[in-house]
């Protein structure tokens, strides 16, 4: 029975689900999160915050002895656990790649396991078989796209979006939610909402990611690529899951390239959007390039 | 009488061959970092044909790896590994399996080890996001 005085913050009910947010998304990203929560609650959906959750780390270590590594996300599987669940929910893409392959790289080995948890003296022990899943696989794979047209409120008619996915949604094969050179799961969501998506040659190519950090050139050489072969594609809009491409994409635009730049959105403002949420809860006013005036012109704000 | 070559030679029939005996140190720390099969690699140059980040490299990830199986330690001093951005194209084409991107976070891994860094503090533009520098600061600094 549940401490009536201390309830669970999460009950086991299915449209109940436990939620990562990640660093970013408290962060720059506040638009994703709130845009992703109102949408979800539109769906009948609760994206309830994990207690006590802690940063993933970024990016997954490739190595093969960096056992340290692993600790922040697995501290983050074990919160899971203590919750009585099964499955959690991410919607930063490196986020969920790191969760997702370190759940993996963890569960694939009980020795590898033992000494993880012999690190932690604070948790109970990690038992594995904790489910990381992006948001998109669960819109598509549970919710379901019908369902999710059945409840358009506002079509995006004639808005002509450019999918991109960048890297960490697709690689490797093991933790890729779609096919990793030829994914369609934006692709399949956005003509779900009535807007047209295009097929663009970079959609899975890589941003030049905490590049920006080290060798920002070569992040904005990589922009201009991505950007200028949506722009030919006929974009008017980009839409990401992932903040450091949504960073990236639009901090290293330039004007010397063209004078309008393309507006750089997270899917979860389409979705919320289309499905009827009140524009102060959209977050387009967090965006470098604000999407309203284009958006105001077909009569969707 | 001389043996005629092949009488009582036991055949290796359907056997990779593969000496470990010789393996150079470096190649077997490439391999136990990464993980990876390093003699796999056939040099087919799928990995460079699809690398974004090529352009900015001194050596071609292929040719990268060449060098590590040659057991050319001065593949250390490159500069593709620290181009190398970790957005693993070339682990998902490979057709021999190669995950690059591993060998290139095995080749950091060995000069961060050494106190090398691949990030200097006083070079960080301003204005990059947590997102950003917890990548950066755990890809490129010991
Ligand atoms: S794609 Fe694979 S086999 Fe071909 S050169 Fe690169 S690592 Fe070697
Ligand atoms: S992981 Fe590194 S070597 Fe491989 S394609 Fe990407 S940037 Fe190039």
């Amino acid at each position: 029975m549940p401490d009536a005085k201390n309830p669970s913050p999460i009950t086991h009910h299915p449209s109940r689900i436990p939620y990562f947010p990640g660093c970013a998304l408290k962060d720059q990203a506040e638009a994703f999160e709130e845009s992703a929560r109102a949408a979800m609650a539109a769906l009948g959906y609760e994206l309830a915050e994990l207690p006590r959750w802690n940063c993933c780390g970024t990016v997954y270590s490739l190595a093969t002895d960096d056992l340290m590594r692993h600790l922040g996300p697995v501290r983050n599987l074990v919160r899971v656990q203590e919750l009585g669940e099964t499955r959690l929910v991410t919607l930063c893409a490196m986020c969920y790649n790191t969760l997702a392959r370190s759940s993996r790289f963890v569960g694939a080995d009980p020795e590898r396991l033992e000494r993880i948890n012999a690190f932690m003296d604070e948790e109970a022990d990690y038992r594995g078989g904790v489910e990381v899943l992006h948001l998109l696989q669960l819109l598509r794979d549970e919710v379901g796209f019908e369902e999710i047209e059945a409840k358009v409120k506002k079509p995006l008619a004639g808005v002509r979006v450019a999918p991109y996915y960048g890297c960490m949604l697709l690689r490797p094969r093991e933790v890729g939610i779609d096919a990793p050179d030829s994914p369609e799961v934006l692709e399949a969501l956005f003509s779900a909402l009535g807007a047209e998506p295009l097929d663009f040659p970079q959609k899975a190519e890589c941003c030049g990611a905490y590049q920006t950090v080290s060798d920002p050139e070569i992040v904005r050489e990589r922009v201009r690529e991505i950007v200028s072969a949506a722009r030919r594609a006929g974009a008017e809009l980009i839409a990401t899951s992932c903040p450091l491409c949504q960073f990236n994409l639009e901090t290293h635009q330039s004007v010397a390239h063209h004078p309008s730049p393309i507006t750089v959105v997270y899917f979860t403002q389409l979705l919320a959007l289309a499905l009827g949420v009140p524009e102060d809860k959209l977050g387009f006013a967090g965006l470098k390039f604000d999407p309203r005036p284009l958006l105001s012109e077909r009569e969707l704000v | 009488m001389a043996e005629r070559i092949g009488d009582s030679t036991p055949r290796l029939t359907g056997q990779a061959l593969r000496i470990t005996a010789g393996e150079p140190e470096f190649v077997a720390k490439v391999e136990e970092l990464s993980g990876e099969n390093l003699y796999a690699c056939y040099q087919c140059g799928k990995c460079a044909a699809g690398c974004l980040f090529a352009d900015h490299m001194d050596f071609l990830p292929n040719q990268v790896l060449r060098l590590v199986q040659l057991a050319d330690e001065s593949v250390l001093t490159s500069r593709a590994p620290w181009v190398c951005a970790s957005c693993l194209a070339c682990a998902v084409r490979c057709p021999k399996g190669v995950d690059i991107a591993k060998v290139m976070e095995a080749l950091r891994l060995l000069s961060l080890r050494q106190g090398e860094t691949g990030l200097r503090w006083a070079e960080i533009p301003p204005g990059v996001p947590q997102i950003a520098l917890v990548g950066a600061t755990r890809k490129l600094t010991p």
